[in-house]
Parts: structure tokens; C-alpha cells; sequence
């Protein structure tokens, strides 16, 4: 049986108030940007997909070796990330029990960064390594 | 933290049968309806109820009243214009949320399911606990705020910028789309809902008020208004016709807009 | 939630259910493809996880560049991509969807319905022209 909190149904939807200066607007405006980016992504990682498939090393150094396909998929790597960030953001406030939320959201930022790095670093290397 | 099963004590046990038309069953419907009684602590069940088409009005709120009247009067459920103006008999019929006042009981081929609105707390059989539901309501502050000194008679309002409340102000708060939403299912305590939202719209979009302003900053957060992704199931429902998330794309235009 | 007070030698009133939602509500077409959206979303979030291996791998040496390659060439690997593929593009269509929305476009009951089932053709159709396309040349190399 819920214990009798007295508490109005009001004080419940008002809460800690709205969140202004916080991330609202700014997510969804952030999120709509790198997804019209993220339109040019899928192109070029399609283009990059069906140059290489199955190609042998030299010709993927070569590939990346070139600066416009080197920028290119820098450009990939910055503009999915963000996306991908602001993306679970969403499901893990969604989905996850209070106590996980946090570390969760904390989980994500850490494995975004993670992913962008090897693949900016990755990339660097090709490109510089020729 | 979503849960995507029922709890333990809202599991549904089948119900009784309360009346079988036997074998001559040609003219007759099988309702199937949410019981739930606070008094007993038993868990909700399925009672099923035998309703002769022949003897009953067209709609599926004819059937219920008829059974409330003749088969089993302690059924309990809420209604009253009967012509989808109260917005009182909103319940789940044959998987959609919807009125049952102007639900034909033709348009369901087989047995006619009826729950409560979804994912609601049920005082009783058919209702559901609306309290935070209009809670959410109050909190967008639904009516016209001023500060310019009022003119002797009334507000004035040119015809083009009454036409703009055309689809936001017929809302009857009937909460079908707000109870159909799977974010406010998820989120419902903080997200504040189709309903509220497309009211939060008509006063924006009012040309009379003047706390736009005030009354954005009360959505600008990431639970308020944000949860909503565009499902539309909201606008699938709506007995009116309107559009709820349509008006909160407006809304978050108007967000945008006032950032750039 | 204010419990009401039990009147002393009657029962107490039971706690108030949950209605039931998920498992009773009719499915539409506007509704899965919003619930396909997210889990592509998720898909190629971890997705992700492949394309930086393999591109890792060929920042390292040869010898794991054609592990990770062999790798991704077995038939179960070659699932993987297609699935990967196929998860983009519906997410791809399925933003394009958004995009519409959030400009307030495409919101009449047929244009929701068109709108939801393009997206999933399109994406069928899309992931089987590129693969079409990368498994006829790959034969050749």
C-alpha cells in the first residue's frame, strides 16, 4: 500500500520547473543539424563501402591516403558522433531506472568519444602514413 | 524507468461469462470488458457479456449501458452527452482509444474488447484516474493572460487570427490521445502529453495573449515537451480529428525561431 | 496519490491498478516504424563499433587488417553488414521522415501512412541496390 503523501497532483507535474537553459531546444536543434550532415555520411561511407569491398591494404591506404577522402571521413567521424551522443541520449533517459541513468549518460559520452578518436587517430595515420 | 509488463497486482485473470445467448447467436455481440473492483483486492479480470444487436442502439456506449442496465449493474464507466461533446466515455475499443459514444459497434468484426485508457491508474472498471491528466493541463495555464490594461468591452480578435485556433480549440480533453501516446506511457510524469500540449499551443497561437513568451519557457525542457518523437498515434485517435502533433511541431518551430 | 482512509471494520481499498497498454493496443504502421527508428538508432550506434575496428585495423598493421577483413567476409560477417546496411538506410529514410515532420509537413492520416511505408520500402530497396551492387563487383577483384 503507497503510503499518503498528501502532495497535490500539481506540485507533482510542476516538479523542479522547467529546465530552461538547459539542453531542450539546443538537443533538438543539434540532433537536426548532424542529421542533414549526416545525409552527405551515409553517401560517402556508401561510396567508401563500395570502393573497398574486400580490397587489400594498399589500395584502402591509398584510398584514405587521398586528402579529399581523408576529410571526408574525419568529417564522418565528427558528424556521427555528435549524433550518435545526442541519440542515446534520449533512450537512456527514457528506458534506464533512476539509479543508472546517470552513469549511463556518462557511459555514453565516454564511448562516443572513444569511437571518434580511434577513427580520427585511424585515419590520420592512413593519410599521414603515405 | 520503463516497464514494459503489467505489475503484479494489474495482471488481468479471466473473468465470468455473465449471460450466452446459447445457440441462437446470429443477431447477437460478445463484449469483452476490464473489471476491476477496489473494494474486493483481486486482480482486474475479463468479464464477458452477450448483448442482442437487435434490441440495442448503434453505438458501442448503447451496449455498455444496456448491459450496466440489464445485465450487470455494477458495472461501472463514465458518460454523458452520448454525441462526442463531453469527451466523458473515452476508452480503449478493439485496440485504439476512442470514444464509445460514436464508436459504431459494426465497424468491430469479431468480439467487442473494451479496457480503460492505456497505462492509467483505474479506480473503477472502466475509469481511469485523470488527476494527473488534468494536472498537466492546469500547468500550461489554459486561458487568456493579459497585461495591457483591458478595454471596455472585450478582447478584440481579427477573423484571420481566429481562424488560426481552428483545430486547437475543439479539444475535449477526453485524454484518448494522450493515454495512446507510448512516450507518455514511458514518461507521463514529466512528459506533459498531447492534450496538454496542443492546448499549450492554442494559447501561444492566441493573438489576444500576451505571455508567449512565459508560456515557451514553461516547455523549454528536454521531459515537457520534448519526449514527444512524432508517433502520431495521438493524431490516429483523436475523436475530434485534430492533430496534437502537428501542433507541437509548431511548437517546436516557435523554439527554434526565437533562438536564431 | 491520496489513498482514501478505511472506515474502521471495512477493508481497506486495494491499491489502484495499472490499465493495461502495450499488450492490448492495436499496432499502426506510424507507430512501429517510430519504434524501428530507435532501434536502428541503437543498431548503428553500436554499429559503429564495427566500422572503427576495421578502420583501426588498417591504421595497424597488415596482419590485422586481413583478420579483421577475413573476418567480415564470412557469411555470418556478411549478415552482419547487410543487417548494418539495411538498419542505416531505414534510419536514414526514417530522419528524412522527421525532417519532414519537424517543418510541419506530411501530417494528414495518408500522408503519415505513405510517409511510414516508404520509408520501409525504401530501405529494403536501397540496402539491396548497394549490396547488389558490392557483391556483383566483388566477385570480380
Amino acid at each position: 500500500m503507497p503510503t499518503t503523501t498528501y502532495r497535490t497532483e500539481l506540485k507533482k507535474v510542476r516538479g523542479l520547473g522547467s529546465a530552461i537553459g538547459g539542453p531542450g531546444t539546443d538537443h533538438f536543434w543539434a540532433q537536426r543539424l548532424t542529421a542533414v550532415s549526416n545525409l552527405f555520411v551515409v553517401a560517402f561511407l556508401v561510396y567508401t563501402g563500395l570502393t573497398l569491398a574486400g580490397a587489400p591494404l594498399g589500395e584502402v591506404k591509398a584510398f584514405f591516403g587521398h586528402p579529399f577522402n581523408a576529410i571526408a571521413s574525419i568529417l564522418v567521424v565528427i558528424s556521427t558522433a555528435i549524433h550518435m551522443r545526442l541519440g542515446m541520449q534520449v533512450p537512456v533517459e527514457e528506458y534506464m531506472p533512476h539509479g543508472l541513468k546517470v552513469p549511463f549518460l556518462f557511459l555514453n559520452t565516454f564511448f562516443v568519444i572513444v569511437i571518434a578518436v580511434v577513427g580520427v587517430l585511424s585515419i590520420l595515420k592512413l593519410f599521414l602514413g603515405n | 524507468m520503463v516497464q514494459l509488463t503489467l505489475p503484479k497486482n494489474s495482471k488481468i485473470r479471466k473473468g465470468k461469462t455473465w449471460n450466452s445467448p446459447g445457440a441462437n447467436a446470429a443477431d447477437w455481440k460478445r463484449f469483452e470488458v476490464y473489471r476491476w473492483d477496489p473494494t474486493t483486492g483481486h486482480n482486474p479480470q475479463m468479464d464477458t457479456y452477450w448483448v442482442n444487436l437487435k434490441e440495442c442502439g448503434p453505438m458501442v456506449l448503447d451496449a455498455i449501458i444496456k448491459i450496466k442496465n440489464e445485465i450487470d449493474p455494477t458495472l461501472a464507466f463514465r458518460r454523458s452527452c452520448r454525441e462526442g461533446i463531453c469527451g466523458s466515455c473515452a476508452m480503449n475499443i478493439d485496440g485504439t482509444n476512442t470514444l464509445a459514444c460514436t464508436k459504431p459497434i459494426k465497424e468491430i468484426s469479431s468480439t467487442v474488447k473494451i479496457y480503460p485508457l492505456p497505462h492509467m491508474s483505474v479506480s473503477k472498471d472502466l475509469i481511469p484516474d485523470l488527476s494527473h491528466f488534468f494536472a498537466q493541463h492546469r500547468s500550461i495555464e489554459p486561458w487568456l493572460q493579459t497585461d495591457s490594461p483591458p478595454p471596455e468591452t472585450e478582447w478584440l480578435q481579427s477573423r484571420d487570427d481566429r481562424a488560426v485556433l481552428d483545430g486547437l480549440y475543439e479539444c475535449i480533453l477526453c485524454a484518448c490521445c494522450t493515454t495512446s501516446c507510448p512516450s507518455y506511457w514511458w514518461n507521463g510524469a514529466r512528459f506533459l502529453g498531447p492534450a496538454s500540449l496542443l492546448q499549450a499551443r492554442r494559447w501561444i497561437a492566441d493573438s489576444r495573449d500576451e505571455r508567449t513568451g512565459e508560456r515557451l519557457d514553461n516547455l523549454e525542457d528536454p521531459f515537457r515537451m520534448y519526449r514527444c518523437h512524432t508517433i502520431l498515434n495521438c493524431a490516429q485517435v483523436c475523436p475530434k480529428g485534430l492533430n496534437p502533433g502537428e501542433a507541437i511541431a509548431e511548437l517546436k518551430k516557435l523554439m527554434v525561431e526565437r533562438q536564431l | 496519490m491520496a489513498e482514501a482512509k478505511p472506515i474502521a471494520g471495512t477493508r481497506p481499498l486495494a491499491p489502484k491498478p495499472m490499465s493495461p497498454h502495450l499488450s492490448i493496443y492495436r499496432f499502426q504502421i506510424n507507430m512501429i516504424l517510430s519504434i524501428m527508428h530507435r532501434v536502428t538508432g541503437i543498431t548503428n550506434y553500436f554499429g559503429s563499433l564495427i566500422l572503427a575496428i576495421w578502420i583501426a585495423s588498417a591504421a595497424t598493421s597488415e596482419q590485422a587488417f586481413n583478420t579483421v577483413s577475413s573476418y567480415l567476409a564470412t557469411p555470418l560477417g556478411l549478415v552482419i553488414l547487410i543487417g548494418f546496411t539495411w538498419s542505416v538506410m531505414h534510419h536514414m529514410l526514417g530522419g528524412i521522415r522527421h525532417f519532414v515532420w519537424d517543418v510541419g509537413w506530411g501530417f494528414s492520416k495518408p500522408a503519415v501512412k505513405f510517409l511510414s511505408w516508404a520509408t520501409l520500402f525504401g530501405s529494403l530497396t536501397l540496402t539491396a541496390i548497394i549490396w547488389g551492387y558490392a557483391l556483383s563487383h566483388w566477385g570480380i577483384r
